[in-house]
């Protein structure tokens, strides 16, 4: 029976289901293993460096204010204490692309790991998105200050929120992690493409600019194409997610229009409050769907990494 | 109690009833591009036209090794034994077939591998445990064990990148053979290491063994194999083609390295000025023979060609055993005999003679055609003849001393014909020699 169990073959498709189920125990199973590779990612990272964990808030800080200078006093994108505004975004981005840069190596730089022993390959690329998690929640430890200060003692009271919204963001980025990881087993130009797909992915996600002033037709009614095409981006969703417990809700003021008077705001910012039924399902599903996607691609391509890598 | 049931969900534990390894008519096959591809452009590339031949590493192997069996895989470098044991390892999914595993598996592939120099000794024992998998409670278990049989407490917090390329091997091994499989799967690693941990590795092993574990050991230490395992499976070019006791398989082995090399190089070589045209090996009696008793004077007859005007030349004989080993070489020279001097044309035609102290096995005699000082080879006949020596009672090793025993003082007792015949591994008298 147990040797029934552990088929190394192929699997006819009526047992997909065992397999999966299998897949899951395995995992469970493993779960020393990416608790010890997350501390290696963790640990490695600063060991040989004096500032340690510091390194990694400086690339959020600077950005916050360079973008803080830019945005308030060149180009005013209409949000209260843009600096917070753009924090609660960046730092969520960050996670996305710290995890799926790092998965995307995962494999291929772990060749001789994968050609001389077996273990589920899975903890690899979510090794990264594990210790990103973490980072991700130290950096959120050090700018809460700032956060409660500008924001008021609200952004603690719905911390719960923002937990939840990282634990939905965390599942996504495991999926598109996965997918990264398995792809550029086969092609390797895609490490080469990461920059600028994640260049062109980061201008099409309103973390720079909340996605309200791109509804209110601020711009000019020829912005309308834009803002249908950005909620087709999932990390639209996630972005809006998480900013709402941490920043507060960015909306159209109704007051605002084509006639209105020129000192009314084209948006509202709101203090820390709760997301909204429909971005937290559009957000789960797209979770749901991208660590589907990206398990079936990663464990196809997972069966052949020993020779490919 | 918990974790238990998660064991046999997933089919960690062993079932008794079946066999411990199940390997039915799996083919492996490698894809060899002649361009690497992996790129855009080459993406591009193979959409127009696809460049690569497909290269079968097992076909269509089956076999079963029951619990507690010590098999060795052995076979020529590039005859499949890696990839059957990264199979069995579950690294590499087989293409065609199945293979089952019955129990715990672990893979001594390549030690330390994991390791992470920037880590120190302690952390990546915990690393490398995980990825040989074990929990950390089992790590933390164990710990002293590693800490002690890899001899490094005083390193313990020191990254492993300032380690001795010695010293992470011996932890790598230190980690390995403390993740207490059912079944173990070894290949080549015993060869790493001073002679010291060599054999302690090799006593880890035994003692893995003889507690009733199943071991499968891929090396090309014939001696180690001979020691380690009852049962061989040889491979050529991916084919089972011999799976049975381990003495058999291990002669059969040194025969095929023997005839592969006859295969390779049967014509003889050289671009001197001397060619040759013929060589036998005549018993006592001045017949060709193949299979002789041991210390039976033989003669090897060389007729060469001269291509060329030639002064004077050497001929020469080299016996090395079915691995390749050296044993005699003799040239005419060194007796102070040249041969010559020829004209093109002209024929030669030189008996070797020497008697063959040596035990059971096999052998080759390759015929060499030198200068007059010997320092420059005209032809070269590899294993030009080959003969076995056969199995008698008498003594053990590589060559036939021709011992003879007596008591000079004392009683003496009759106890029969009990005597060993086949060569002792070297390793074994090695470590013998050690211990005294």
């Amino acid at each position: 029976m147990s040797v029934e169990s552990s088929p190394l073959g192929a699997a006819p498709p009526e047992r997909l289901l065992r397999r999966a189920s299998k897949k899951l125990v395995e995992l469970y199973l493993a779960r020393d293993l990416l608790a010890q590779l997350v501390a290696k990612e963790l640990k490695v990272r600063y060991k040989n460096s004096t500032l340690g964990f510091l390194w990694s808030m400086l690339t959020p800080v600077l950005m916050t204010a360079v973008f803080a200078v830019i945005f308030t006093y060149v180009v005013r994108i209409p949000v209260a204490d843009f600096a917070a505004f753009f924090l609660s975004g960046y730092l969520l981005w960050q996670f996305f692309q710290n995890s799926c840069q790092g998965a995307i190596h995962s494999v291929v730089g772990n060749g001789d790991l994968v050609k001389k022993v077996y273990f589920p390959r899975e903890v690899l690329p979510l090794s990264h998105v594990l210790s990103q998690l973490v980072h991700l929640l130290l950096a959120l430890l050090v700018v809460s200050p700032y956060l409660v200060y500008t924001r008021g003692w609200s952004v603690l009271t719905h911390l719960p929120l923002t937990l939840g919204a990282m634990g939905i963001l965390a599942l996504f980025a495991s999926g598109v992690a996965m997918w990264f990881a398995g792809v550029n087993v086969v092609f390797r130009d895609l490490q080469e493409l990461f920059i600028v797909i994640f260049l062109v992915w980061f201008y099409a996600t309103p973390v720079l600019y909340p996605l309200a002033l791109v509804r209110s037709g601020w711009a000019g009614d020829a912005a309308d194409w834009l803002a249908t095409a950005l909620q087709f981006n999932p990390m639209t969703w996630f972005v809006e997610m998480f900013r709402v417990p941490l920043y507060g809700e960015v909306t159209v003021n109704p007051a605002f229009g084509p006639g209105a008077d020129p000192v009314v705001a084209p948006v509202i910012s709101a203090g820390p409050g709760v997301p909204s039924a429909t971005v937290v399902l559009v957000a789960i599903a797209w979770a749901l769907a991208a660590v589907l996607v990206g398990y079936v691609v990663f464990s196809r391509r997972a069966r052949t990494f020993a020779k490919e890598v | 109690m918990s974790r238990r049931t998660i064991g046999q969900l997933a089919g960690v534990n062993v079932d008794p009833s079946m066999p411990a390894v199940v390997v039915d008519g799996v083919t492996e096959t490698f894809r060899l591009f002649h361009e690497r591809p992996g790129g855009l452009k080459e993406r591009l590339y193979r959409l127009r036209r696809s460049s690569y031949t497909d290269f079968n590493a097992l076909e269509d192997v089956s076999f079963t090794i029951d619990h507690g069996e010590s098999v060795a895989v052995i076979g020529h470098n590039g005859s499949g034994k890696s990839t059957l044991l990264k199979i069995l390892a579950r690294i590499l999914p087989p293409d065609e077939g199945t293979a089952w595993t019955n129990g715990r598996v672990a893979s001594l592939l390549e030690l330390g591998a994991g390791f992470h120099g920037d880590l120190t000794g302690r952390e990546n024992i915990y690393l490398n445990g995980a990825i040989l998998g074990l929990t950390r409670a089992e790590v933390a278990e164990r710990f002293d064990e590693i800490v002690d049989f890899a001899g490094i407490r005083p390193l313990l917090d020191t990254a492993v990148r300032t380690y001795s390329s010695g010293l992470y091997v011996r932890l790598g091994f230190a980690i390995a053979v403390t993740v207490d499989p059912d079944i173990l799967l070894v290949d080549e690693v015993l060869a790493v290491g001073d002679a010291e941990f060599q054999d302690r590795s090799l006593g880890r092993m035994k003692e893995f063994r003889d507690r009733g574990k199943t071991f499968v050991l891929v090396s090309h230490d014939l001696d180690a194999v001979r020691e380690m395992c009852d049962r061989a499976i040889v491979l050529d070019r991916g084919r089972v083609v011999f799976d049975g006791p381990v003495a058999e398989g291990v002669e059969l082995y040194r025969q095929r390295v023997a005839s592969s090399v006859v295969r390779q190089g049967a014509r003889p070589r050289g671009t001197g000025r001397v060619r040759v045209e013929e060589t036998l090996l005549l018993g006592p009696d001045g017949h060709p023979v193949d299979e002789v008793m041991p210390s039976t004077p033989l003669t090897f007859r060389v007729r060469v060609r001269a291509t060329d005007d030639v002064e004077a030349c050497s001929v020469g004989l080299t016996v090395t055993r079915g691995d390749g080993t050296h044993l005699y070489e003799l040239h005419t020279i060194w007796q102070g005999v040249g041969v010559g001097p020829l004209v093109p044309d002209q024929e030669a035609v030189v008996d070797l003679r020497f008697t063959a102290h040596l035990l059971a096995g096999h052998y080759g005699v390759t015929a060499t055609v030198t200068d007059d000082r010997g320092r420059e080879t005209w032809a070269v006949a590899p294993d030009a003849a080959r003969f076995a020596v056969a199995t008698v009672p008498g003594g053990a090793g590589l060559v036939n001393l021709a011992a003879s025993t007596s008591v000079s003082e004392g009683p003496a007792l009759r106890l029969g014909t009990e005597s060993v015949t086949g060569p002792i591994p070297v390793s074994r008298l090695e470590r013998r020699r050690r211990e005294q």
